[in-house]
């Protein structure tokens, strides 16, 4: 059984190959990078009763000086890493 | 298997350990591999194909034939934790060399045989696991992939494990030295892993971006590593994978990369030694009669391995390889060193090697612990050397004292043919022109001869034809 892969292929260098790889590649990689894009607009949706907590948990364990705009900032955040 | 006693003695490659399935041991005449667990499924999986007999017949790929356990003495089955299940013994290469030592032409062919080996592969359903040119040796100037352990199966849905190393240890190296004419080797010497994408694009302008392979393998790729970190790579793969990544993806990128590379050209140009042979200091007959010194000392000893040391164009080399098995043919400059393997390799010549490099800064041991990289004596000490219009440059040049360049002959153990250009030689005088007066005052026939003499047995000297420069025929 092989547990491990013999040399770590990279991350980048993997998602360059399917970009590179013509219409086919295209293909995968929007295929790959939908799924990415689209789960960030599944979390939006499905997040706002969980974006309600986190303002109420924000609310109540923060003192005085948290921003309003805290939860928004912090669903945006992974928009960011994940595109 | 059986226990019986091995009939070889063998040691451990230092050099071979980053695959835990696959090991390799040194014996007298041949190199065997030890294979266990997910090695031997993968040389199951490669000799069950036909590619093996095909790649073993056109010589792509090293000698290699599966021998009994036994062949091996019990320590070195020992070698793999689960223990050995499998030895594989391989033909042996005369002499190794590495990429940091190989001119453009070298690496350029290495990595084109590295991308044909896949391409073949991938038909069979496997694939090459790595994509170092450290898996490529040169017999003479044909070159040979000696790395068996690196064919596996192909994993359906994973893209080519190997790109990444392709670019930084291949790719790179050959577009700095082909767009940038920045020389690769120190950096190959400097960095056992190569050049990284980020390293590689801090050194093309925006304006090398439109050319050939710049902007997706080195941009794009560096740009890319700024986003994603390595520890993402197996949530990568499997999103790949459920993106329909396909083995035919990887054909089609290996076979762009095939193209991209053997369009690479790297215009040397004219350097003070490409033409050294039609504007040299000596005359025709001083040429004929050291071809003849040469020729006798070469046919007298019958040498396994000679080292050309300051090859030039390989008139000498040649001249050796005609009674010696193999000859590693160096000079430091790397444009008349690359127009000599370009004439070798059309030739199909295997038994001169040329390589690129500086005798006054050779090769050192590198790697893990420095051993996985050897210093040339220790990959094979020559039976003869030439030492042909040489010592001035060591000496007035590199300002190593004569005593100290026969001390390090001398611990080579190697017999030779020395050509000492006296002080009214026209090279000399020029090498010296720039230093002060009574500069390396040790650079004297007369002081010559004392220390040759009290290191080696002067078989034979010859004064040339011109009366500049003497030959002399020594033995240890």
């Amino acid at each position: 059984m092989r547990v491990l892969a013999y040399l770590d292929a990279g991350s980048s260098s993997m998602i360059l190959q399917a970009l590179l790889g013509g219409v086919a590649g295209i293909a995968v990689a929007l295929k790959m990078f939908g799924k990415r894009v689209f789960s960030i607009f599944t979390f939006w949706k499905k997040d706002e009763p969980v974006a309600a907590e986190a303002t109420t948990a924000t609310t109540a364990s923060a003192t005085t000086s948290v921003p309003a705009a805290t939860p928004a900032k912090t669903e945006e955040a992974p928009a960011k890493e994940t595109v | 298997m059986s226990s019986e006693e091995a009939d070889v003695a063998v040691r451990l490659e230092p050099g071979s350990f980053r695959d835990r399935d696959s090991r390799v041991v040194i014996g007298e005449d041949a190199i065997y591999r030890v294979l266990a667990g997910g090695g031997l499924e993968d040389w199951r999986a490669l000799s069950e194909t036909p590619l093996l007999e095909q790649l073993l017949a056109d010589g792509s790929i090293v000698g290699t034939e599966e021998v009994d356990l036994s062949v091996l003495p019990s320590e070195a089955r020992e070698i793999l934790p689960g223990g050995a299940e499998a030895v594989l013994r391989h033909e042996r290469i005369p002499f190794v060399s590495y990429p940091y030592e190989w001119t453009f032409g070298m690496l350029q062919d290495a990595a084109l045989l590295q991308l044909d080996l896949e391409l073949k592969a991938l038909d069979q359903n496997l694939t090459l696991k790595d994509a170092s040119p450290y898996n490529v040796q040169f017999r003479g100037a044909t070159p040979t992939f000696i790395d068996i352990g690196s064919f596996e199966k192909l994993t359906p849905g994973e893209p080519w494990a190997g790109y990444r190393q392709f670019c930084m240890l291949n790719l790179y190296p050959l577009l700095l030295e082909a767009y940038k004419d920045i020389p690769f080797h120190p950096w190959l010497r400097g960095s056992i892993d190569g050049i990284t994408p980020k390293d590689a694009a801090a050194i093309f302008s925006f304006r090398d971006r439109f050319r050939k392979g710049v902007f997706t393998h080195v941009a794009l790729h560096a740009r890319l590593d700024s986003r994603y970190s390595v520890d993402e790579s197996g949530d990568i793969k499997k999103e790949l994978k459920e993106s329909n990544f396909k083995q035919e993806l990887i054909k089609a990128n290996v076979q762009r990369m095939r193209k991209l590379v053997s369009k690479l050209k790297w215009k040397a140009g004219e350097t003070a030694w490409t033409g050294y042979r039609a504007v040299n200091t000596y005359s025709d007959a001083d040429a004929e009669m050291k071809m003849d010194f040469v020729r006798e000392a070469a046919a007298a000893k019958r040498p396994k391995l000679v080292w050309d040391m300051g090859c030039n164009d390989g008139a000498y080399s040649r001249i050796a390889a005609e009674h010696a098995e193999q000859v590693v043919a160096f000079d430091f400059d790397h444009a008349t060193v690359d127009a000599l393997y370009r004439s070798l390799r059309e030739e199909g010549n295997t038994k001169i090697l040329p390589l690129v490099g500086n005798l006054a800064d050779p090769s050192p041991g590198l790697g893990w612990r420095g051993l996985e990289r050897r210093t040339l004596p220790d990959r094979g000490t020559p039976d003869l050397t030439l030492a042909l219009a040489l010592i001035h440059h060591v000496s007035i040049t590199a300002n190593v004292p004569i005593s100290e360049f026969l001390d390090w002959v001398r611990s080579l153990d190697t017999a030779m043919v020395i050509e000492f250009p006296k002080r009214n030689d026209p090279m000399v005088k020029r090498l010296l022109s720039g230093k002060q007066e009574g500069a390396n005052a040790d650079y004297d026939l007369e002081n010559f001869e004392r220390e040759l003499a009290a290191r080696f047995q002067i078989e034979r000297s010859e004064p040339l034809p011109s009366g500049m420069r003497v030959l002399y025929q020594v033995r240890p």
